[in-house]
């Protein structure tokens, strides 16, 4: 029991959940306006992708980056605009917009894989400060600057009184549509960032490298308990969700249980938090 | 003769409301039996009956001399009972042929694959019939335009050959020509012998197609006669009645504060507050033609009535003045500054607020707390900074809680928890921390009990002594009367008159809102 506590344990598990809770901390905002991202994954891998091109075709890993980062907060707005102004169900939007999304990344790749990266942008994903691996700091960052936007600023308030109730935000004079446009560019936003550390951390890029992920990005913000009719729960909230996903995906790897098997006990898990977070609603 | 339907004594409560209360009717063959009433008066909830959609608390009916008392509406149109109602009812992305069978679609023998093109001939034909040429049946019905969905539903009423119809506002969105036709039918249907049950606000209707009429009003029986027998006066007189009761009366209140602060004034003379227009609306228009040229103006310190049947186009001039919808053409001006087309962030910034009228979808987020929902209009005037501070915060809510007398736990209580009463008292905090120059109030009292209903009128007279302007919209005439300096009253979306001083009563209220002797 003593070994599993070690500090070197705690920071690995971290860095671990790192990229993940980096992905869905964004969603999470979504989420509390009573919306959902489908596209965060394969918008992640895109942003990778461009990054990692931009580097090898001579760019400085800077704007890399930073191109990476305007590619998320495009297709967030575009997000934003589709559901907020157009008043698509954000399920289709978003669903198209990863198709779109994992398409693009294809035709940026050419169907192709880039290894081996430049140290500066390498540093992102595999570097420490100290003993703190970089991913666990940026993500730490991120967490810290969104739970104070959320719980302590007034747009904080407007994403979960949207979320709450759209039509009495509205009648309380709250900008419903600049909630959930802003809302989608930090999910555009930590997308991108999550696919720069990650292509970072794997040295490499290709079209599909945020697959393994999937659907356990929206798992982490429900795992955590924050509400999927919206304004309920919180980042802090997704942060756990996050870190209950890694470790029991850590447990089940330990105990070499195949990862078939894995899925099938990865969906009980969030049948069985979804049925409690259902039954809580209805009770009261 | 013996009439195809009897009702006795017939009662059904809701929650807070008696419905019926011992309400009788009867219906002949071959007649047109006219239900008249203020809305709330009952006439709904007794088709309901009728229809078998509501299951009455006590009393009879009686249908060809059995009793009845029907499960559900499939019950009542098996025996030959149909309804046109004023909401409608269809499926709008199933084209009219296919709403006119809906679950009754012809099929072939006893596949089960519907006849489609039996089914848009038969269509075609009861359209035509109701001269109706010009309707596409092929097209999904929510591009028809609401008069022509109208006479599709009438057309589906009239499909299934009933022998006893119930119309419930039947034209107030037909043009002239489809009202005749629609008459013409009810004519034709009256000589085959079926009973008709003609629900209406518009009195012009009653003597051209009436034969009997019957008022109720709280869910009682009032009179029954021969149409001719009544003048439109009387109508109203039976509808709008003498309501007893004046629960609060802000002239009294403010005749006995005039007194004393009058004696005030010769020793310390407070000025008194200099009266100002606030708000000017100038021909106001909506984009769906359910409000017409709207024209009005509110003075600080006063509260203005709109008065009007349901309908009538009142709550959608408050959610244009909110900005909740675009104005189609017309003006308005706060201060002097025109503010139309403005969102409600901005109204409320610059001093406009609106208590919506269904305080449990649109007045409050009934998941979050009683303080998230105090400062959910007046986060700029609480966090000026636009950082949130939970100490504030429920400093102000308890601040609010003592003022409004709101019965709560705690500030973190969720709004869900607590009372209709207190619930539209929370909904009046959060604009009083919005603190708008001009407060619109739509039905602030509907179902609350008489004790919140009080307080909630003291704080508007309060409001209105501290310079505030207010517009109050209200289906209780009494409450208009008691609290309005000014009542403009609506109809069919436009504003047919303005009353004030010795001329606020019920009966001339009731005649402007039916539109008699104008």
């Amino acid at each position: 029991m003593t070994t599993v506590f070690t500090l070197d344990n705690i920071i690995t598990v971290l860095r671990q959940t790192s990229i993940l809770f980096l992905l869905s901390q964004g969603l999470t905002v979504v989420i509390l306006t009573g919306n959902i991202d489908f596209s965060v994954g394969p918008l992640a891998a895109l942003c990778g992708c461009i990054c990692a091109q931009m580097i090898v075709h001579g760019f400085p890993a800077g704007l890399g980056i930073v191109s990476a980062l305007m590619t998320g907060a495009a297709f967030g707005l575009t997000n934003g605009l589709l559901v907020g102004k157009l008043k698509l169900p954000s399920f289709v939007a978003t669903y198209g917009m990863s198709m779109v999304a994992s398409g693009l990344a294809t035709i940026v790749m050419n169907g192709g894989v880039i290894y081996g990266l430049p140290a500066d942008l390498t540093a992102l994903g595999a570097g420490t400060v100290g003993i703190l691996p970089v991913p666990v700091i940026v993500t730490g960052i991120t967490f810290a600057f969104l739970y104070a936007v959320l719980k302590k600023t007034s747009f904080g308030r407007c994403v979960y009184l949207t979320g709450l109730n759209q039509s009495a935000a509205r009648y309380s004079g709250i900008n419903s549509l600049m909630t959930i446009l802003a809302a989608y560019l930090l999910s555009g936003l930590f997308g991108a960032a999550g696919g720069v550390v990650m292509t970072a951390r794997l040295n490499a890029a290709d079209a599909g490298m945020t697959e393994a992920y999937g659907l356990k990005i929206i798992a982490a913000v429900v795992v955590g308990g924050s509400s999927l009719l919206g304004g309920e729960g919180g980042v802090e909230r997704t942060f756990l969700g996050a870190l209950v996903l890694t470790v029991i995906s850590n447990i089940m790897n330990i105990a070499g249980i195949a990862s078939e098997w894995q899925n099938l006990v990865f969906g009980v898990i969030i049948l069985l938090i979804g049925g409690l977070d259902y039954s809580r609603h209805h009770r009261s | 003769m013996e009439p195809m339907l009897r009702i006795e004594n017939l009662c059904k409560s809701f929650p807070g409301v008696k419905a019926l209360d011992n309400m009788s009717f009867d219906l002949y063959p071959g007649e047109v039996h006219i239900l008249a009433g203020e809305n709330g008066a009952g006439k709904s909830t007794l088709s309901k009956c009728i229809l078998g959609y509501v299951r009455p608390d006590g009393g009879h009916m009686f249908l060809d001399g059995k009793e009845i008392a029907f499960a559900s509406p499939k019950d009542s149109l098996a025996c030959g009972i149909a309804a046109v109602y004023q909401e409608l009812t269809m499926v709008p992305w199933l084209n009219a042929a296919e709403n006119i069978f809906f679950n009754r679609e012809p099929v072939y023998g006893k596949t089960g694959i519907v006849r489609t093109g039996k089914m848009i001939s038969d269509a075609r034909t009861i359209l035509s019939d109701l001269g109706s040429h010009d309707i596409d049946v092929t097209v999904p019905v929510r591009k028809l335009g609401i008069a022509k969905q109208q006479m599709v539903e009438i057309a589906r009423a009239l499909s299934m050959d009933p022998r006893l119809i119930i119309f419930d506002e039947p034209t107030s969105a037909l043009s002239e020509k489809d009202t005749e036709a629609l008459f013409a039918k009810i004519h034709d249907l009256k000589k085959k012998g079926a009973g008709i049950i003609y629900i209406s606000h518009r009195m012009k209707e009653y003597d051209r197609i009436g034969d009997r009429i019957t008022v109720m009003r709280d869910g009682k029986y009032i009179c029954t006669g021969r149409v001719s027998d009544f003048s439109g006066e009387e109508l109203i007189h039976h509808m709008v009645g003498r309501k007893t009761v004046r629960i609060y009366s802000r002239r009294e209140e403010k005749a006995a504060s005039r007194t004393e602060s009058d004696q005030h004034r010769k020793t310390e003379g407070p000025a008194p507050a200099e009266i100002k227009e606030v708000l000017k609306v100038e021909n106001l228009c909506d984009k769906k033609g359910r409000v017409k040229n709207c024209s009005l103006s509110l003075r600080s310190g006063e509260i203005a009535g709109i008065a009007g049947l349901v309908g009538s186009g009142r709550t959608e001039l408050a959610r244009l003045l909110f900005g909740i919808d675009k104005a189609g053409s017309g003006k308005v001006l706060l201060h002097g500054e025109d503010i139309t087309g403005c969102s409600p962030g901005k109204l409320v910034r610059k001093g406009i607020g609106l208590l919506p009228e269904d305080r449990k979808e649109q007045g409050l987020a009934l998941r979050a707390s009683l303080a998230w929902n105090v400062t959910s209009a007046g986060l700029h005037k609480a966090f000026p900074g636009h950082i949130l501070d939970r100490r504030t915060e429920k400093k102000l809510s308890e601040d609010y809680m003592e003022d409004l007398n709101i019965a709560a736990r705690d500030t973190e209580v969720r709004a869900l928890n607590m009372s209709g009463g207190n619930q539209q008292k929370l909904v009046l905090a959060k604009w009083l921390l919005a603190d708008t120059d001009v407060i619109i109030f739509d039905e602030p009292t509907r179902g609350i009990d008489v004790q919140a209903k009080r307080e909630i009128y003291a704080h508007m007279a309060q409001l209105a002594a501290s310079g505030k302007a207010i517009l109050l919209i209200s289906s209780e005439l009494s409450e208009l009367i008691g609290m309005c300096d000014r009542i403009y009253v609506m109809r069919e979306g436009a504003i047919s008159g303005e009353l004030s001083g010795e001329e606020l009563s019920e009966e001339k209220i009731g005649e402007m809102m039916f539109g008699v002797g104008v």
